[in-house]
């Protein structure tokens, strides 16, 4: 009420920074998202060619002997371990990490550990990624309908990922970075075609239409010439996301641009909420909507193109998860943003156990159980929700 | 650049100006004058306005006032920096608005636009303090300086008992009593209204009158707002320009520009005027046709341009 006395309203909203917007229902979601990351887990974990229960699995997971073992985690984080001696010498930082093993474990541990874990730690990088990605390009483009894949992304990756396989085979281990180079290099081109005296929402998705239409053509050109079943696969696994063979190397690929991504996206939640006023008022604001509408979009680009890296082009997550958190914390991008760190991983993570051992032993593409449960989902929203598209 | 100007809050203003900084807020009188505007749409073929000079009187408000299309929105646009003009220049405390950074021309210069969205489940709380955006840094959070003109605005605007209520549930008054609470949180030295009572019921066009008479009345801010009744624009205004086919006819007090002569020449209507406590009142008898003779005496200024529907 505005008798409320300043300093009363004052002391309340002192705290009222991007991170004291955590209320009953974005906590309610972060937990219930982490419950489910573990049980998923969990699960992957124990089951497998080689079985274990979920109580042994549990142990292996939290032997405080490696949970808490720095020289493990450097290994798996760094590759290698940290030469204090060279630490304080820059000049010498080409060899700051050397060659280390990872210490003697039993073989349950190894497993867990070794082969196991990293591909959960991979979905949950993911899901993130393409959670938060997803939750800027539907600001950015004042679209409920967006996708991390939206402004070409996914064509562009696609295309080089056919490219490389079919044509380039020689390149296939730069596969990953080729591919999110390629998809920011889409980016890159459906921004340029947008462009005229600046941009707006619907030239942007529309340049991305054109962009994604032309490249998918190409791509799909690509499989044409295509003369191995094998080479097909692997085109299909890419190119519909899979955690399949996912390592420790997908981990230390992926985890410094997710760092970095979600750092900025968390700090620019003000910017996307502002964005979300209608370029007008944004503008009268003081934005400089076309700098910030960029950097965002780049932002989402490097997230998803994280992603793509390490587990192809996985669809639905960015387009759903944001709808999910939106209906639960409503669209506050504090609390988005952060919702959307928490639930991606838990819908990828969920997923990922339905793809590996729905149909054991054969694994499928996780991109294919994301699609499933997604098309659902949003047919379920469609019918609760009167209007959908604007958000 | 000009950031150090702009965080002085309107120092530069009283030097230019010679105003004296009497007022105890920290609001300077600030000017604003478009010099020599021409303004274009990408989408229309000529100029909408074309090389017209005004000024808002500093600490004052000035109505805009004409027909449909007539350009009042379109010369409100490029006063606010939304419309980059083709020719001539805005002056901003004496500044051109386009050497002053896109912040710097935010923390000076506030603008509420026709039609204003926002994603329905934002409390109005939330909403007032986007105003406050020009004011922080990427990193900042809020200041007690932010509370306070947050709940300045809030008050001024008389919205305190929606406070915490979605502006998806508000009723389209409650909503632009939101929407000008956020503009006046940004805390400027002027303040452009683009039709703010249009499409409000009546309790909500006084609520809203009474806003801007008390910023009249009682603050420094100087305001230039866009109005589609001529009476309110009469009620409210220290002054009034009236617009025609991107054309200025009139300029001058209510009592100077609002005569039955103006209104035959601009609105095409015949009416009735007379003066009241508060201000001229129209009394309106019918429309005015091409071919009406005209009863003042007709110096044929009035054109019959088509194209002035591209305006709105």
């Amino acid at each position: 009420m505005a008798s409320k006395t300043p300093s009363a309203t004052g002391a309340w909203s002192r705290a009222r920074t991007w991170l004291g917007h955590i209320d009953g229902s974005l906590l309610a979601l972060c937990l219930g998202s982490l419950v489910v990351v573990f049980a998923g887990g969990l699960i992957q974990v124990s089951f497998g060619a080689f079985s274990m229960t979920i109580l042994e699995a549990w142990q292996a997971v939290f032997d405080p002997d490696i949970l808490f073992d720095l020289q493990v985690w450097q290994v798996l984080l760094l590759g290698g371990q940290i030469n204090p001696d060279v630490l304080l010498n820059p000049l010498a930082w080409d060899s700051l990490i050397v060659d280390a093993s990872l210490p003697e474990m039993n073989k349950r541990s190894l497993i867990v550990w070794n082969i196991r874990l990293p591909r959960v730690l991979v979905g949950v990088l993911v899901g993130m990624n393409l959670a938060v990605s997803g939750a800027i390009f539907q600001a950015v483009t004042r679209n409920e309908l967006a996708s991390p894949f939206i402004l070409g992304v996914s064509s562009g990756a696609g295309l080089m990922i056919l490219l490389t396989l079919v044509v380039f085979s020689g390149l296939s281990t730069l596969l990953p970075l080729i591919a999110s180079a390629g998809g920011a290099v889409a980016f890159l081109i459906v921004y340029a075609i947008a462009w005229k005296n600046g941009t707006s929402p619907v030239r942007l998705v529309l340049a991305g239409v054109i962009v994604s239409t032309v490249f998918g053509s190409l791509q799909t050109a690509m499989f044409f010439f295509a003369d191995d079943i094998g080479i097909v696969q692997s085109a299909i696994a890419w190119t519909t996301g899979s955690l399949t063979g996912t390592d420790w190397e997908q981990v230390r690929m992926a985890l410094p641009w997710t760092v970095v991504a979600m750092g900025l996206s968390l700090f620019s939640s003000r910017q996307l909420n502002v964005l979300l006023l209608g370029e007008n008022t944004a503008r009268s604001l003081g934005m400089s909507v076309e700098k910030v509408r960029f950097a965002l979009s780049g932002v989402a680009v490097l997230a998803a193109s994280a992603s793509i890296a390490v587990a192809g082009i996985v669809g639905f997550i960015g387009l759903i998860v944001p709808h999910m958190v939106r209906n639960i914390v409503g669209s506050d991008y504090r609390k988005l943003v952060v919702g959307c760190v928490f639930a991606g991983p838990a819908l990828m993570v969920g997923a990922d156990v339905g793809a590996r051992l729905a149909m054991n032993p054969t694994q499928i593409p996780v991109g294919i159980v994301t699609g499933l449960v997604g098309g659902p989902y949003f047919l379920y929203l469609m019918r609760k929700q009167q209007e959908m598209g604007e958000i | 650049m000009s950031q150090n100007h702009a965080k002085t809050n309107g120092t530069g203003a009283e030097n230019t100006n010679g105003a004296v900084g009497e007022s105890p807020s920290n609001h300077s009188e600030a000017s604003l004058t478009g010099e020599d505007l021409v303004l274009t749409y990408p989408s229309s073929d000529g100029p909408i306005i074309d090389g017209e000079t005004i000024t808002a009187e500093p600490g004052a408000v000035t109505a805009l006032v004409g027909p449909n299309g007539s350009g009042k929105s379109t010369l409100l646009k490029g006063l606010a920096n939304q419309l980059t003009p083709e020719a001539g220049s805005v002056l901003l405390d004496g500044e051109d608005i386009q050497t002053l950074g896109t912040k710097a021309i935010a923390r000076k210069l506030g603008l509420l636009s026709q039609e204003s969205t926002s994603p329905n489940s934002i409390s109005v709380e939330d909403l007032v303090y986007h105003g406050r955006y020009p004011h922080r840094g990427f990193f900042e959070s809020v200041t007690e300086e932010d509370e306070a003109a947050v709940d300045r605005a809030i008050d001024l605007a008389g919205c305190g008992h929606l406070r915490d209520r979605e502006v998806g549930s508000l009723s389209g008054g409650q909503k632009q009593l939101a929407w000008i609470a956020m503009v006046l949180a940004q805390d400027t030295d002027v303040l452009l209204l683009d039709e703010p009572t249009t499409f409000l019921d009546l309790h909500h066009q006084l609520e809203v009158m009474e806003i801007i008479e008390t910023l009249r009345d009682e603050s420094d801010i100087t305001i230039v707002v866009v109005l589609h009744d001529i009476e309110q624009a009469a009620r409210l205004a220290d002054q009034m320009v009236a617009l025609k086919s991107g054309a200025i006819q009139a300029h001058g007090t209510p009592e100077e520009v609002v005569t039955e002569r103006l209104l035959a020449d601009v609105f095409e209507i015949e009416a009735e005027v007379s003066a009241t406590a508060h201000g001229p009142r129209i009394n309106p008898i019918r429309a005015r046709h091409d071919g009406d003779e005209h009863d003042a005496d007709d110096d044929g200024t009035e054109t019959d341009r088509t194209e002035e529907v591209v305006a709105e």
